[in-house]
């Protein structure tokens, strides 16, 4: 409490209900089977696990292609799982073999980011909750990720979307 | 004010619904002021006002045709942007929407499976 450098930003929080019960929810978050098919921008990319230790302390390490080839990768440690109901994980731009990457286009963009995913049993539906918050940020970090944050819900989806397309196929 | 200024950083600069509308309206073309006015349908100081953010922010250049400036846009920058968007998945609406799909489909096919 006492550091002066920490600066507190209010977290981003997504909730979403899925049809779909609860287990089979948390499955989908913790089985690269399943990751594979979903955890991607959009419908068309594909992603290759090159590791798949999802288990608290472990980590994850995949390859995201896009339809035209373009390959990026993407790391993910994870912190608490808790079956079926929470996980907790921070991410990471990644090269193939799992060392993190500067982020020269957005310098000032938090470099750790928690993600804690909470599900609820409602019914047989599922209700998701998303906590997104950068950890101990710096005063730049903490403001470029309020000025962002009208784009962390709803904001990108329409126009966005054509811009996707129209990138992937250059 | 926490606010970033828009003019600095070209994150927040597409952030604004009618600049990532004129992105998408100018992408692959050349277009003066006047022929945005009019496949846009907003008035021209409007259209000049987007334009002068997306050029500050390097996203838009203009150049001199004959008697008229002509805008389009910088499809390199455009990508490294949305490479990075992709890359560090700020936002993650779009995989929830994924997540919804999928597990609609693997339910479905559960069904039909029995």
């Amino acid at each position: 409490m006492s550091n002066a450098n920490e600066h507190t930003v209010e977290p981003t929080i997504i909730t979403r209900e899925f049809d779909a019960p609860r287990q089979l929810v948390f499955d989908a978050w913790t089985q690269a089977k399943h990751l594979k098919n979903w955890m991607f921008p959009q419908p068309g990319w594909t992603n290759d696990y090159a590791i798949a230790d999802i288990r608290p302390g472990g980590s994850d390490l995949y390859k995201m292609t896009a339809p035209n080839g373009h390959e990026m990768w993407l790391l993910t440690k994870y912190e608490e799982i808790t079956p079926p109901e929470s996980l907790v994980f921070r991410q990471y731009m990644s090269n193939e073999a799992g060392d993190i990457l500067p982020n020269p286009q957005r310098p000032n963009w938090p470099k750790e980011l928690r993600t804690t995913i909470k599900l609820e049993k409602i019914g047989g539906k599922t209700k998701l909750t998303l906590i997104w918050q950068p950890i101990n940020p710096s005063k730049e970090e903490a403001e470029t990720f309020e000025a962002s944050r009208a784009q962390h819900g709803n904001g990108w989806s329409g126009g966005l979307e054509q811009l996707k397309s129209y990138l992937a196929g250059l | 004010m926490a606010r970033a200024k828009t003019t600095l950083d070209p994150f927040n600069a597409i952030a604004e619904p009618k600049r990532r509308a004129l992105i998408e309206a100018l992408v692959g073309k050349e277009l003066t002021v006047t022929e945005i006015v009019e496949l846009m349908g907003w008035n021209q100081p409007m259209v000049s006002k987007h334009l002068s953010v997306l050029k500050q922010v390097g996203l838009v250049s203009e150049k001199k045709e004959g008697r008229y400036r002509v805008y389009k846009v910088d499809a390199d920058l455009l990508k490294i942007i949305q490479n990075w968007v992709i890359q560090f998945e700020p936002y993650w609406n779009n995989k929830l929407d994924n997540l919804e799909a999928y597990l609609n489909q693997i339910q479905a096919k559960e069904v039909n499976d029995e």
